[in-house]
């Protein structure tokens, strides 16, 4: 198993207990934002070769979303918080 | 009985067969066990895992941050729930799940090899204490899995799956000759 998520609740885990859920770097838009906004945060996704910041599902363990940080290409995980934690820190 | 109308367990079609004498490597499914979910309120996780913890015959299985299965050998499910909301004294919900689960008991000197099969858990005794559990996969079924003693486990199911699981765990003792029975 190459693809191992460490858990901040249940520790290193395989990938297969995940789901991978998209994005975690952009924010939701505002609820009168323009119909562009609104297009571009449901509809539009880039395709990132390299770091990115995506939300996974702990589906199969403690059922918390969790924001990973890894790259696209070599699968290397720099980071993992629980998206509740990210969230807290980015209102910082 | 009063209950007869829902009195059946989920392997009463699997487990019919006359028991044979139990091997060295056994599986035992509780007849009926009482179990409930308790999900804190936020920021009382730790208060409500001592107030449970300090009750011996009560069992604590971690599923989440500020949430356990919490199974008993000696209450009734009604019993349990209500036992539980006077520990938690309004800082947790409470939900009865002793029909909702099957409890699987696997005993003997080779349930690591035969959990290994198909929980990617490290499993070595320094690893996996008495006393620990966690939420894992089991092949494709979600189990809670605890080690109760030195040599034995418990993997517990939603009831829907316990068939498919009965019928993995199977196959995965075959090569120890395992056998499989009621425990009461
Ligand atoms: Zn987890």
């Amino acid at each position: 198993m190459a693809s191992l998520i460490t858990c901040p609740h249940c520790g290193l885990r395989p990938k297969e207990e995940f789901a991978i859920r998209g994005d975690a770097s952009r924010g939701r838009p505002e609820p009168m934002d323009s119909d562009e906004a609104w297009h571009d945060y449901v509809y539009v996704r880039a395709n990132p070769r390299g770091r990115t910041l995506e939300h996974w599902h702990h589906v199969a363990g403690c059922r918390r979303f969790l924001v990973v940080e890894r790259d696209t290409a070599t699968h290397e995980v720099y980071s993992v918080v629980d998206a509740a934690e990210f969230a807290r820190r980015a209102a910082q | 009985m009063v209950r007869d109308y829902n009195n059946r367990h989920a392997l009463e079609q699997k487990l019919r067969s006359a028991p044979t004498p139990s091997a060295a490597d056994h599986l035992m499914v509780g007849h009926w066990r009482t179990m409930a979910t308790v999900l804190a309120r936020t920021g009382q996780a730790e208060a409500v895992r001592q107030a449970i913890a300090s009750v011996p015959e009560l069992s604590l299985r971690f599923s989440g941050p500020g949430e356990w299965l919490v199974v008993s050998e000696v209450e009734a499910p009604s019993g349990l729930v209500r036992r539980l909301g006077e520990l938690c004294d309004g800082r947790a919900h409470v939900v009865d799940q002793s029909d909702g689960r099957v409890v699987f008991r696997l005993a003997g000197p080779n349930v690591r090899s035969i959990l290994a099969k198909g929980i990617g858990l490290d499993l070595h005794p320094a690893a996996f204490t008495i006393g620990g559990s966690a939420n894992a996969l089991c092949g494709h079924i979600p189990v809670n899995l605890a080690r109760t003693d030195e040599d034995t486990f418990e993997l517990i199911v939603p009831r829907s799956y316990a068939e498919s699981l009965f019928d993995d765990l199977t196959k995965m003792g075959r090569a120890f000759d395992l056998t499989a029975a009621f425990s009461d």
